[in-house]
């Protein structure tokens, strides 16, 4: 997968319009970045890549390209 | 002295045995005096459940309940094996935290199949004659999530809800043979199921109202004694609130 098809998936997860984020846009920039998303973002890694996120993990991503140099597999 | 909760000789099938409420009620029972029969998917960690058992006669069988369509044989196997059941707990279950838009039906059938179907099948089974005794006890380890939602939990508090619904009925029907069906709708308890709760990001605040505080699964597993016991003859067909006070 493309990071371009991985931005895809977060951005129809997070219900923005196609365009919104970019590898560099920082976390902290996304205002619907919040407990819940982090929720979806655990279930859309299980669901799509097989990982199994920690909220843990979650709290140390920094940008959106942190959360796609994960999604692997 | 009498133990009102005493369960000498009476032979109890306990699901989800290999870890957290079911473990902890497992070796609860064996402790009253009755034979336990554990079931869970994992082999080793039942075999741990297994050794912490107080007495002899007990089994484990590992299976993996989302097989539906086998619980009426490997039921058959149980009761072959151990004769026929005085008491039943469901304690195995699942929780996932899956806000609303992630919550697909794939991902909430598959939690249904542990949480409640398999639920339901095993008391079609069990409630034969020919494979329980009159004035047995069956117990579903149910949530106050059955009652009080949470941000993320809607299959989880789906299932609940749903053991919670067919108890009523089913207890009607068990009633000509004195057999008794409730449900424990526990608050948080401290079990594994817990930890992963924690450490999948979960809210801790949403629990602020247990002010009693976490619950001890040895205490949880002394309420599902109690139902099981002829202490509790006059309650059948209800969802009993065990939450240290989470819900007042």
């Amino acid at each position: 997968m493309t990071n371009g098809e991985k931005i895809d998936l977060l951005e129809e997860m997070l219900e923005l319009k196609s365009g919104t984020i970019s590898e560099n846009t920082a976390l902290a920039e996304i205002s619907v970045w919040d407990s819940m998303a982090a929720l979806s973002l655990i279930a859309l890694c299980d669901e799509h890549f097989g990982i199994q996120l920690t909220g843990e993990d979650i709290v140390k991503f920094r940008t959106v390209k942190d959360i796609l140099d994960i999604m692997v597999g | 002295m009498i133990n009102p909760m005493d369960l000498t000789g009476k032979s109890i099938l306990v699901t989800g045995a290999s870890s957290g409420i079911g473990r902890a009620a497992a070796v609860k029972l064996s402790r009253l005096g009755a034979k336990v029969i554990l079931t869970a998917r994992d082999q080793e960690r039942l075999g741990i459940t297994l050794s912490q058992l107080n007495g002899e006669g007990h089994a484990y069988y590992s299976y993996d309940l989302k097989r539906i369509e086998g619980i009426e044989e490997f039921l058959s196997k149980i009761v072959a094996d151990n004769g026929i059941l005085n008491g039943f707990v469901h304690s195995a279950g699942v929780s996932e935290m899956k806000p609303l838009k992630m919550s697909k039906f794939n991902s909430l059938h598959d939690l249904m199949l542990t949480n409640f179907y398999s639920f339901a099948e095993l008391i079609r089974c069990i409630s034969k004659k020919s494979s329980s005794a009159d004035g047995s006890s069956f117990i579903g380890v149910s949530s106050v999530s059955s009652i009080k939602g949470n941000k993320s939990q809607s299959a989880y508090s789906a299932s609940k809800s749903a053991m919670d619904g067919i108890i009523r009925p089913i207890a009607k029907e068990l009633s000509a043979r004195r057999i008794r069906i409730n449900t424990v709708l526990f608050g948080m308890i401290g079990t594994e199921m817990f930890n992963e709760f924690l450490k999948k990001g979960g809210d801790i605040s949403a629990w602020k109202d247990q002010y009693m505080g976490i619950g001890d699964p040895e205490d949880a597993a002394n309420v599902i004694a109690f139902l099981l016991s002829d202490a509790s003859k006059l309650i059948t067909g209800t969802g009993l609130i065990a939450d240290c006070g989470y819900l007042s």
